[in-house]
Formats: C-alpha cells, structure tokens, sequence
C-alpha cells in the first residue's frame, strides 16, 4: 500500500492543507489563517483528512511552508518559493516560470525543467504589489472576491490612478466612486496598478514560458489579464492555484520518504 | 519704507492635503494673525474661510492686503490669490524666518513628508515622498484608527516607555496587521506605540540621509505636535530637533513673507495698484458627472 504525504500552507490570509499519495493528490482543505497558526494548522490539517476519509496516523510524513508554516508541527518546514516551483513542476511540468500572488506578497520564480530554481523576486514590502490590494478595494465596492475577475472584464475605460500607494488608492478609489467612475472601471485600473507593481519586479528576473499564475491573485481573472497584457506574455492558471505551495510541501514530504 | 508701504498687509495661504493655513504679516514681517483648518473635500470654500477667519483675527479687511500667494498641494485652488509658489520654497523662507540658521528642515504632512537643505535661509536641495503612505502622517491616522486611539494621546501614551516594539513593515496596509499581532501577543500598548513613530522616523531619516543631514535641523508639519513622534525623531536621527510654536504654519509664513517681497518690487516699480477689486468667492470645484 502507497503512503500519504500532507503538505502545509500557512498563509497570511488562508490556510491550506494538500494530501497526496505516490499517484498524486488525494485531498485538500482551505480555511481562514486566523490569529492562532498552530489551532488553525490543526483544523486544516483534520478537515483535510476528513475529506480524504484517512486517520492522522496513515500519513507518512507531513511538511510545511508560509508564514505560520513553523507552527504547523510537522516534520519539516520550507520556503515558500521551493514549495511553489515543487507544487507547479507536478502541475505543468512544462512551466519555466511562476508568479506567485499572496495576500502578504508576491513571489517571480524561474526554474529549470526538473523543477529546480534557477532566479526568484521577492516583494513583501508593499501591500499594492499583492493580493491585499484587492481585498481593500473589493471592501470598499462591496464586491466579492470571486466577483472581481469577471466584473473587471466588463471594463470599457479602466481608471486611472495616480497613485501605487494602497493606503492613498483606498482614498483614490473613492474619488473615483464620487466622481462617477463604474465598479469594473475602478477594478480594471487597480489591476493595472498591481500588473504594474508585478512587471517592476520582473526586471530582476527573466520570465520564460510557460508562466503559471498561482496564489490568491490568480482566482483573478481579470487581474490574470491585465499581468498578461503587460508583460506580453501567456499564463496559465491551474485549478486550484491557492494550493500550490501546499502541494509542493507534499511532494517535499514525499521526497524525503521515498 | 513710504507710507503707502508701511500701511500694508500680506497673506499666505497653505492648501495641504490635509490642513489648510493662512498667515498675515506686516510690512515689518510680523505675524498678526494665523489660523489653521482641516482641507476637506473643497478646497476653494476652505481657502476662503481660513482667510477670512485669518482677517477677522487680525482685525483688519481684504482691501488692505497687498498680495497674496498661496502655496501647498492645493494652491490653484485659491481664486483671490496674486501668485502660486511651491511648497518646498514658501516652506524653506518660512522656516528660515524662524530659525535663521537651520540647514536641514524635515515636515512630515498628512500625506507626504519632504527633506529640505537650506543654506543662508534659501533651499539648496530636497527630497520628497508623495508615493507611500509609510512616513506621513497618514501612518499614524492608519495607527490610531486600527487602536481606537485619538493622534494625540497616542503621543502621550507612547512617551511612558523606552523600549519599543519593533514594527518590520515597511507597508502601512501590513504594518496594521503587525500592530494587531503584537497587540494579541500582549506587547504592552506604549511600546507598539513608540514602536509606530520609530518606523515613520526611520522611513523619514532615510529619506534625509540621501541628502546628508547637517544641525541644526528643523522639524514641522502637522505630525511635529506629537511629543512622541518628537522624541522618536530624535532618537532616530541621533541631535535634537527644533520646532516652531505652531508647526504647521511654516509654509504659509514662508508664502506671506513672499508676498511681502513681491508687493515691494511693485511699489518700487510704480506698479502697485492701490484701487484693486479683491472679493472673496465661494467657488466650488466642478468635477465630472455624476458628481451628485
């Protein structure tokens, strides 16, 4: 009998558990990070074996990466950007490059075709380069983060932002709102602006295809575009693209056994 | 000085992003009046009003002031003014007024912070930071709001302590979240708080390094009322730091000064109209449709 391996993500905003076997994966669960990782890591680790109908003790090894990855009490941590090259190399094992776009930041990965990391970006310091942004202003629009993407699509003359600042856009976006902006105007100018802040950090690196989009960002479709327009270059999204980085901690964990 | 001259009164008025200020001077560069009022939405109605109260405090009327210039983020939006000059200029005559040997001026406004370098009280150099909410004033707003706390108690609560926490976000939006994670932690309140204005003084001395910081150094704006921002300033940048009475209106003073000058080449020209028209007018600002 095959083991099972579970993989860790312990984010800034969610929390995500993958379970995969020799074959691939098997289950998973997300749920919000909350203030406490080690209660949260508990939880998301159980629901995820609920859903894959297994106890604790059939898992072989676990491995964990994020933010709160350390509090995980698994049997390894790792960084996030070896995580997401593992997560996205089982995924599309054609893909040379991985932008990452999380709620605390967003990651540029180039690797080789074995999955090995070859140039990576990092940018944590500014909230606009990350998914938090749409948070803020999907807040202020009353809009649901699902919604985002398919509104913004709709756009027919995207607003134009002065600013890259989020604090000063959240008061931006308001202007915009009184002066008569509409919802999917505002959304496709504030995609620009973080397509803007994601093309900056490409100068560092040299991003080949094919590109994967992963993170929170990615459940984006419009913010996907405006990335793809800027950069003139084609992503792919895979289906779940919140779990990569947990699947690539899995696949750690697998490594180590096997 | 003629008579003519020595009868005069110049104003200057500051449209910040936040704050809106008005100076008058006499032909003595004496202040006889400054008022103070926050921006709004509405510049043009908030120019008006800090004027007038800026006369009524002076006690005198509009027709005895002989230029006027205004300066700040909303400047054009000061219809009854003679000329607009930059901030960074009014900013530099107007702390130099006050502390004739100052060398290095530091405001941190409500949405900006600028860096100035003056020799022989005129600007040499400046730097500016317009692009990020780290460094301004904006950061403490975020700060007190995400605490409940009102900006000025803020200061004096963080001045019981001398070990602040330390706040790594360089982002105002995470360094919130960092300040809500040190709170559950049971960090004592004091300490995030001087642990806030150490990371804005950070932000803001890095900003001045790029210029070499020479003594004495002036500190203004808004955020230069906080005692604790004052006290971080210092520890910060390693000298203390001078502040005028009102921190606030230095800009407007600058501008007044200005106008003063520009008042007296005309009069030395012979071109000073004595029997010029000056009204107030409320005008509002006209934006687009669906203004409401």
């Amino acid at each position: 009998m095959s083991g099972y391996y579970l993989g860790f993500d312990i984010g800034s905003v969610g929390s995500k558990a993958v379970i995969i076997n020799d074959s691939g994966m098997v289950a998973s669960s997300v749920i919000p990070s909350g203030t406490n990782y080690a209660t949260t890591s508990a939880a998301v680790k159980a629901a995820a074996l609920q859903s894959a109908g297994l106890q604790e003790s059939d898992i072989t090894a676990t491995a964990a990466t994020g933010i709160g990855g350390r509090n995980a009490g698994a049997d390894s941590y790792h960084g996030v950007i070896i995580c997401d090259a593992r997560g996205v190399n089982l995924t599309f094992p054609t893909a040379r490059s991985i932008i990452d776009i999380g709620g605390q930041g967003s990651q540029l990965i180039t690797m080789d075709e074995a999955g090995q990391i070859i140039n990576f970006n990092i940018s944590e310091i500014c909230a606009t380069g990350s998914a938090r942004l749409l948070q803020v202003v999907a807040r202020i629009l009353q809009t649901g983060m699902d919604e985002i993407g398919p509104l913004s699509l709709k756009a027919t003359k995207p607003s134009n932002f002065s600013t890259s600042c989020t604090v000063f856009l959240e008061t931006e976006v308001i202007t915009r709102i009184s002066q008569g902006d509409k919802p999917e105007d505002i959304l496709a100018g504030i995609h620009r602006s973080i397509a803007d802040k994601i093309s900056g950090m490409a100068r560092g690196v040299t991003l080949q295809e094919d590109i994967v989009v992963i993170g929170g960002g990615a459940l984006d479709s419009g913010l996907v575009q405006s990335i793809e327009e800027k950069l003139g270059m084609k992503m792919l999204v895979p289906d779940n693209p919140r779990l990569m980085a947990a699947l690539g901690a899995a696949v750690i964990a697998r490594e180590t056994k096997t | 000085m003629n008579d003519l001259a020595s009868e005069l009164f110049f104003a200057g008025i500051d449209i910040g992003s936040t704050m809106s200020k008005a100076v008058i001077t006499d032909a003595n560069n004496v202040m006889r009046s400054y008022v103070v009022g926050p921006t709004g939405a509405e510049h043009r109605r908030r120019a008006n009003r800090v004027m007038e109260e800026a006369l009524g405090k002076a006690g005198i009327t509009l027709d005895k002031i002989a230029y006027i210039i205004s300066t700040g983020y909303g400047r054009v939006n000061v219809p009854f003014a003679d000329k607009q000059v930059t901030e960074l200029t009014c900013h530099a005559r107007g702390v130099a007024s006050l502390f004739p040997d100052v060398r290095t001026a530091i405001d941190i406004g409500g949405q900006d912070a600028k860096v100035l370098r003056i020799k022989n009280g005129r600007l040499v150099d400046f730097l500016t930071n317009d692009k990020c909410a780290a460094g301004t004033g904006r950061f403490l707003e975020v700060a007190a709001e995400t605490l409940g706390l009102e900006l000025n108690e803020m200061g004096r609560i963080s001045l019981q302590t001398d070990t602040p926490v330390k706040i790594n976000s360089l982002c105002t939006i995470f360094a919130q979240q960092e300040i809500i994670s040190r709170l559950s932690e049971g960090q004592p309140l004091p300490d995030i708080l001087a642990g806030v204005y150490i990371a804005i003084a950070t932000r803001v001395v890095k900003l001045a390094r790029q210029l070499r910081v020479e003594t004495p150094v002036v500190f203004t704006g808004g955020v230069a009322k906080n005692p604790g921002m004052v006290k971080a300033m210092e520890s910060v940048l390693g000298v203390p730091v001078l502040i005028p009475q009102e921190p606030l209106i230095t800009g407007a003073l600058g501008a007044a000064i200005l106008a003063r000058e520009q008042a007296f080449q005309l009069i030395q020209r012979g071109e000073y109209d004595t029997h010029r028209e000056k009204m107030l007018s409320e005008a509002y600002i006209e934006y687009g449709e669906g203004s409401g």
